[in-house]
């Protein structure tokens, strides 16, 4: 059940490529949270943010044992992200959460192998992925990092503590693999699979769209971490929809991404 | 319980327990809202428009915050009224919410026929007219805009419904007197004042509209003002009650609104930003009459001192 909470912001650090990494007082938010579910962050007073935005619980605080807080990780946008960049350890935000449906942790079956797939500050969902997997299923994980230059790529050494494998990529080949997130992707599907496979992804939407159609290609189950402009996070304002794959009919034609998503199943929507 | 008298009469003889409902468009159809609000508490809520049949609605991006408002081209999504009348509504009814079913239509006939298709249902305190969505090729502005066609849908209606009749009027005109006189003399029983006012937003980088379907409707404290003086203007012209609209946020938002004359007020898009305000709007308009010693918060309607 998702609540609203009065929640203090606790530290706020720069990550770099116009990112920071926000952490936020909202223990009983911080329990609930699934990875790929989010948050619904403003200032409180209507005034000041007449519309909260919409980001993934990132990553819960401390790594193991019960959460006692929460982080966001967020890229410099527009108006609501930049006055976000003014909070200060102490400032009161307005904190919905957590909504939305998450990634489905695929089941503990021996040898199942989960790629991550993160665009930019498209990694922000996966280390609460990996904190939820556990170590077994960390270690069985390999995580595709892409962005446009090195500092697009978030969180680098913590990934590398936690996940069976890193892998960079860059466009400017500043670090990593030069081209794109996708070109390694593509190889690996393309390898003899080690046992089930199953490719959870989030980034801007040429590319959700790219690894959609590589693991559809390919018979391999994917799902998508979506993002709209939304209202209000919780299926009201119906502002956040996302065109279905195979509408059932007219009426049919869109799902909204913040009750049916953000995470889909790569057959059911066209990014 | 309060001793101030908080119950106000829209139109027809229906008595809401409070002034202070939700708009449509901005309450989804309630049960959205269940988590964080007791909606019995509600003065009453006015559900998504809902048309004779399912709408998909407009493509995305549909909406964009602006300066104190909010720029929306949903198009009227909805599940259309055969699936309303079966599932949304037995489940209201079981919260005890008082439920106003906005309509809305392409022509007379959409008007009547959803009317016809919830008349015989429990659980609908009133229809409100939806005559006035900028975000819809036919229907809405079209009729909002023409005093003949918004006599000639409310009398439609009026014909086949005996619930109280609500119309929703569009600002987006040059007299809105006259439109309000069309609906009033075609049986509305009440007036809702106002919907959203068209507007734009460009992304000057693309050169594109933000929205995908280029325009929108405004909402949002940034109207508040130009709905407060609509809503004194039309509450002098006209016999019936006025509902006030328009970027409430705050108790002396709804205190602003009675006193210009509305008898109620809907709260919109401030239920996004907070989806327990409407109901705390309750209490603190109780709490506000008690601290001024109003007994009665009638009282308030009409009540503002034009004299300097």
């Amino acid at each position: 059940m998702p609540q609203d909470l009065r929640a203090r912001v606790l530290e706020q650090e720069e990550l770099g490529g116009g990112c920071f990494r926000m952490r936020l007082d909202a223990a009983p938010i911080a329990r609930e949270a699934r990875a790929g579910q989010f948050v619904m962050i403003g200032l409180p007073d209507p005034a000041e943010t007449l519309v909260r935005r919409p980001f993934s619980v990132a990553r819960l605080v401390p790594d193991t044992g019960e959460p006692e807080a929460l982080e966001i990780v967020y890229k410099v946008y527009g108006r609501r992200t930049r006055q976000m960049t003014r909070f200060r350890p102490g400032t009161e935000v307005a904190l919905l959460g957590p909504l939305g449906r998450g990634f489905w942790i695929p089941g503990e079956a021996e040898g199942t192998e989960v790629l991550l797939v993160a665009g930019g500050i498209g990694a922000a969902p996966f280390p609460l992925f990996l904190q939820r997997a556990g170590k077994d299923l960390a270690g069985r994980t390999t995580l595709f990092l892409g962005g446009g230059t090195r500092d697009d790529l978030l969180l680098v050494d913590w990934f590398r503590e936690r996940c069976g494998e890193v892998v960079l990529v860059t466009e400017d080949g500043s670090a990593g693999e030069r081209g794109l997130v996708t070109g390694p992707l593509a190889a690996r599907l393309d390898a003899p699979p080690r046992g089930e496979r199953v490719v959870l992804a989030c980034g801007p939407r040429p590319m959700l769209r790219a690894v959609a159609e590589l693991c559809l290609a390919r018979d391999v189950p994917c799902q998508l971490s979506l993002e709209e402009r939304m209202a209000c996070g919780f299926g009201a304002c119906l502002g956040c929809v996302v065109e279905r794959r195979h509408p059932e009919g007219e009426f049919d034609r869109y799902v909204r991404v913040c009750t049916e998503g953000p995470v889909f199943d790569a057959r059911e929507v066209l990014p | 319980m309060s001793p101030i008298r908080m119950q106000v009469k829209v139109g027809r003889g229906l008595v809401l327990r409070n002034p202070v409902l939700t708009a449509s468009g901005t309450f989804g159809y309630g049960l959205e809202f269940e988590p964080f609000c007791d909606l019995a508490a509600l003065g009453g809520i006015v559900v998504k428009g809902i048309s004779p049949r399912p709408r998909a609605g407009n493509p995305p991006p549909r909406l964009v915050e602006t300066p104190c408002g909010m720029l929306n081209a949903i198009g009227l999504q909805n599940v259309g009224v055969e699936r309303f009348r079966t599932e949304k509504l037995p489940l209201l009814r079981e919260h005890g919410a008082t439920v106003v079913v906005n309509v809305y239509g392409h022509e007379v006939a959409d008007y009547v026929a959803v009317v016809r298709a919830l008349e015989e249902e429990t659980g609908i305190a009133a229809f409100e007219l939806n005559l006035s969505c900028p975000n819809v090729k036919e229907g809405g502005l079209e009729i909002g805009r023409s005093p003949r066609a918004i006599r000639e849908v409310t009398a439609a209606v009026r014909e086949v419904t005996s619930r109280p009749l609500w119309v929703k009027l569009t600002p987006a005109v040059t007299d809105i007197v006259e439109t309000a006189e069309a609906a009033v003399s075609g049986g509305a029983d009440a007036l809702s004042l106002i919907n959203t006012f068209p507007g734009m937003v460009v992304d000057v980088e693309t050169r594109r509209p933000v929205l995908h379907r280029g325009t929108g409707g405004l909402s949002g404290p940034a109207i508040r003002p130009l709905a407060v003086a609509l809503v004194h203007r039309v509450a002098r012209a006209v016999d019936v009650p006025v509902i006030g609209i328009g970027g409430i946020t705050s108790v002396r938002d709804v205190v602003e609104f009675l006193l210009v004359g509305a008898t109620a007020v809907q709260v919109g898009t401030a239920n996004f930003h907070d989806p327990a305000l409407a109901a705390r709007l309750v209490r603190e308009l109780d709490a506000w009459c008690e601290a001024r010693g109003v007994a009665d918060v009638r009282e308030l309607v009409g009540a503002l001192e034009e004299n300097r």
